[in-house]
């Protein structure tokens, strides 16, 4: 007993010597040394760990927690966020892949073999795919060569025409707010020693026609200008465009219409289009696969980027994958036979959308030009950082801008071509509303939006001040002398 | 063929709208609950014989692609949207 307590009264002096000496020796190591949650890290997980939720994100994740619900098992577990980003992809529509799932199981023929029945019933397919997207934008059918999505096929486009007439033409003419796919086709032009004009939109996202005329020279060999924008939505007039166009000979017109085909009317011997670009999976096709229009009367020359075999008139080789190419066919005519139903819903769902927003919030700003696809609405939160709204709206499934520069913070262009402040191009956020969205979807945005519009706003010292009635605007934030 | 009777369209609408409400997905099954009331509201507005009995030999075969697609989607369809469970508290962060 008596040892027992005298070895624990030792153990606490020695404990309390220990403690005087690190708290006057400082930094000095002892054997026993506290070491602070600061330093901590975890090694490893012990092996009686159960925890499945446990991940670390990455830095890229906006905060994000990844949380991939299993497919076996308890599906219905976990409620998955709803999809509001429409124009980065559309769902496969399951009429589609109704259409597609025999060309995946039993009838695997290649498109090109001529000898059996295996390739006749796969070229059958494919041609009947070709009708529905040649009817859907008003082509003949033979116009039509299939591609692995709208970047393929605007490279093939912008870079094929380019290099056929480059002895002769060197000019190119596109738009600031562009696809970043064309942009970056036509700087590789320019470092091939093209000449590239890259034209100034107005402040509602729309080229001036006027702009346009001035900027064209004799060696102009085409001009690329896209139908629907795909973050802000506005429809370019590719219609007065391309009857512009058509007074000067031989200069060709390339259109992006990857957000405009199956959503608006696109007709390419009404809109007087040479090329025009497609893909598949926004307009609730597959994914990798797209078209391209090439005009043939008057004939449309262009160098193929992908040699081979001479599939598709020549201008892309490579076996055609039958099974996306009849789910891009299916959904061209799901698309042509539901256009005007689905207007009307998307337009009533953007209505009840804006509206909704608009009534609750305050210094919303829409970008881009009111009057244009109204599946794509892109408000600017004032006050609001874009990206701390989407991490706080884990529920909701949307973006600030196109899905290809979500990666990187920096403010998106397309808003800065069209003038918007460095401030209201960050607090962006794009809806993208579709075929699928529900009423109770949109509802449900709102009422999540407005809740944390509020809540970050409240935060904010700037919305303090400006509550206040400062003008941001005139405070020098630098702390520079005067 | 003759024009379909009043009997045959409800009953190709009632067994339309039964496979339009097996899907388990949620956005895949309001909008072709709501395309199936579309589409029939249509047929029952439709005046022409011929149009109806157009009409309705689309709606027989829309109908056999929806059975298929509506059980591909029970298979690999049906995580529960954040919209379909309004009874679920919304949980404030405490640092809030």
């Amino acid at each position: 007993m008596l040892s027992r307590l005298s070895r624990s009264v030792a153990q606490k002096a020695g404990s309390k010597q220990l403690a005087a000496a690190s708290t006057s020796v400082g930094a000095r190591r002892t054997i026993v040394q506290p070491s602070g949650a600061e330093r901590a890290s975890v090694v490893d997980l012990p092996a009686t760990y159960k925890d499945e939720s446990h991940f670390t994100p990455r830095s890229d994740m906006l905060g994000f927690k990844f949380e991939m619900p299993r497919r076996e098992g308890n599906v219905k577990e976990k409620a998955r966020p709803i999809y509001l980003d429409m124009q980065a992809t559309t769902p496969v529509d399951p009429r589609v892949l109704d259409a597609m799932l025999p060309f995946l199981t039993d009838q695997y023929g290649n498109p090109h073999s001529r000898t059996h029945a295996y390739g006749w019933e796969a070229e059958q397919a494919v041609e009947d795919a070709r009708k529905h997207v040649a009817d859907l934008i008003g082509a003949d059918t033979k116009d039509i060569v299939f591609t692995s999505g709208a970047t393929e096929t605007n490279n093939m486009a912008i870079k094929g025409v380019a290099r056929f007439h480059k002895e002769k033409k060197k000019h190119i003419i596109t738009t600031q707010t562009e696809h970043k796919c064309v942009l970056d086709s036509c700087r590789k032009l320019g470092e091939e020693g093209f000449d590239i004009t890259y034209l100034p939109v107005e402040n509602n996202g729309v080229v001036d026609l006027n702009v346009l005329e001035a900027a064209i020279r004799p060696d102009t060999s085409l001009v690329s200008i896209m139908t629907v924008n795909n973050e802000t939505g506005v429809i370019q007039p590719i219609k007065e465009i391309g009857a512009l166009l058509r007074k000067h000979r031989g200069i060709y017109f390339h259109t992006d219409a990857a957000q405009a085909t199956g959503k608006i009317i696109v007709d390419v011997n009404e809109m007087n289009v040479d090329l025009m670009s497609i893909s598949g999976h926004k307009l609730y096709g597959p994914k990798g696969v797209g078209a391209a229009y090439v005009r043939r009367r008057p004939r449309v020359r262009l160098e193929p980027i992908i040699n081979g075999g001479g599939q598709e008139r020549g201008l892309r080789s490579g076996t055609l994958p039958t099974a996306l190419v009849v789910g891009l066919g299916e959904a061209a005519r799901i698309a042509k036979k539901e256009m005007a139903r689905d207007r009307a819903h998307i337009e009533a769902l953007s209505r009840r959308l804006i509206e909704g927003i608009n009534s609750q919030v305050e210094h919303v700003v829409r970008n881009g030009d009111v009057e244009g696809y109204p599946g794509c609405v892109n408000l600017s939160f004032s006050y609001v950082e874009g990206e701390s709204l989407l991490m706080a709206l884990k529920d909701i499934a949307l973006s600030s801008g196109s899905a290809c520069t979500s990666a990187s913070l920096e403010p998106s262009y397309v808003l800065r071509a069209l003038g918007a402040a460095e401030d209201m191009a960050h607090s962006s956020l794009r809806f993208g509303i579709g075929r699928f969205t529900t009423e109770a979807e949109v509802d449900f945005v709102i009422k999540h939006i407005v809740g944390t519009v509020h809540r970050l706003r409240e935060m904010s010292p700037l919305w303090e001040m400006v509550q206040e009635g400062i003008d941001i605007n005139s405070i020098d934030w630098s702390q520079s002398q005067h | 063929m003759a024009t379909p009777s009043r009997q045959m369209i409800l009953n190709l609408y009632s067994s339309t709208l039964r496979t339009a409400k097996s899907f388990s997905s949620y956005n895949f099954r309001n909008y072709f609950v709501r395309r199936t009331r579309d589409v029939f509201r249509s047929i029952q507005a439709e005046k022409d014989a011929s149009r109806v009995q157009s009409m309705y030999t689309e709606a027989v075969q829309d109908l056999a692609v929806l059975r298929r697609s509506a059980i591909v989607n029970q298979l690999y369809g049906g995580w529960r949207l954040a919209v379909e469970d309004p009874s679920k508290p919304v949980l404030e962060r405490s640092d809030n």
